[in-house]
């Protein structure tokens, strides 16, 4: 079970509305390599983790993925807070407004609704580890075009910080494919 | 920013410490250094939560309450933009 603490897991700050980045951001909520679809990923995967570290990696980086999907929900939030119609139509948002208002929803950048599709839950643990290092170098890569994509420093910094947090999740995944592997290689496993 | 804001990001940073080592503990779980970084941050964020909670209210619902009010609804949320 969970705990809430009152807090995120980095500060963000953003004192600009901004609905054009919000368009691109909210990505990082409900699209194909977002934080709810890795969260949704590694909470169902951990399930059927064979080793006492698999079961902890997948759990924990699981639980990590939720304060993110918190951190880019306050993102989207701070950036169109207030925002009115027009000013959202302009920005692409239009489509949006007309669903959710000025509302947080897990969509894609192209508008897409959130869908379980993007993830696998495939019960075999080399495919699953494998799935969850890509899906960490693909997050990498969304938040690299993301920094692109801004320039306000109050939207950069965090975008950074939860970039940076893919690689270390990359590093950790890899070491527990890396521990799976051996352990198949040993005669005990079967 | 505010003492509430200044003392409340002391606490996300000694937090944030502790998810990144217990990360790395996971796939290392017999790290003396990683260990020993933990067991500092760990008691650096109790004694600055401690102090938080005591002066602005709960971070965690697992907090004592007050008999007369509950103050965990209370304003400021994390994704508020600060004041």
């Amino acid at each position: 079970m969970w705990y809430y603490d009152k807090k995120l897991e980095y500060p963000i700050n953003i004192k600009k509305c901004d609905p054009r980045m919000a368009k691109f951001i909210i990505s990082q909520y409900g699209g194909p390599d977002g934080e709810l679809a890795a969260s949704l990923r590694y909470l169902s995967q951990r399930f059927h983790m064979p080793t006492k570290e698999t079961r902890a990696i997948l759990n924990d980086i699981g639980t990590e993925e939720l304060a993110h999907l918190e951190m880019v929900g306050t993102m989207v939030h701070q950036l169109t807070k207030g925002v009115p119609a027009d000013i959202m139509e302009k920005a692409g948002l239009g489509d949006f407004y007309t669903d959710h208002d000025n509302a947080v929803y897990p969509i894609s950048a192209s508008g897409v609704p959130f869908t379980a599709a993007y993830i696998q839950s495939k019960g075999d643990v080399i495919a699953d580890l494998v799935e969850d290092l890509a899906a960490e170098q693909k997050a990498r890569a969304t938040y690299e075009n993301l920094i692109r994509l801004a320039d306000d420093p109050d939207v950069k910094d965090p975008l950074r910080f939860l970039r940076e947090r893919e690689v270390v999740h990359f590093q950790r995944f890899g070491e527990a494919l890396r521990q799976v592997q051996e352990l198949m290689g040993s005669k005990k496993y079967y | 920013m505010d003492e509430r804001q200044k003392l409340m990001e002391q606490i996300m940073a000694y937090d944030f410490c502790m998810i990144d080592l217990g990360l790395f503990l996971d796939t290392h779980p017999a790290d003396a250094n990683a260990l020993n970084d933990f067991r500092t941050c760990y008691m650096e964020s109790e004694k600055l939560r401690k102090q938080f909670e005591e002066k602005y209210g709960p971070i965690n619902q697992r907090f004592l309450p007050n008999p007369r009010c509950w103050q965990w609804i209370d304003d400021p949320w994390p994704w508020a933009r600060e004041a």
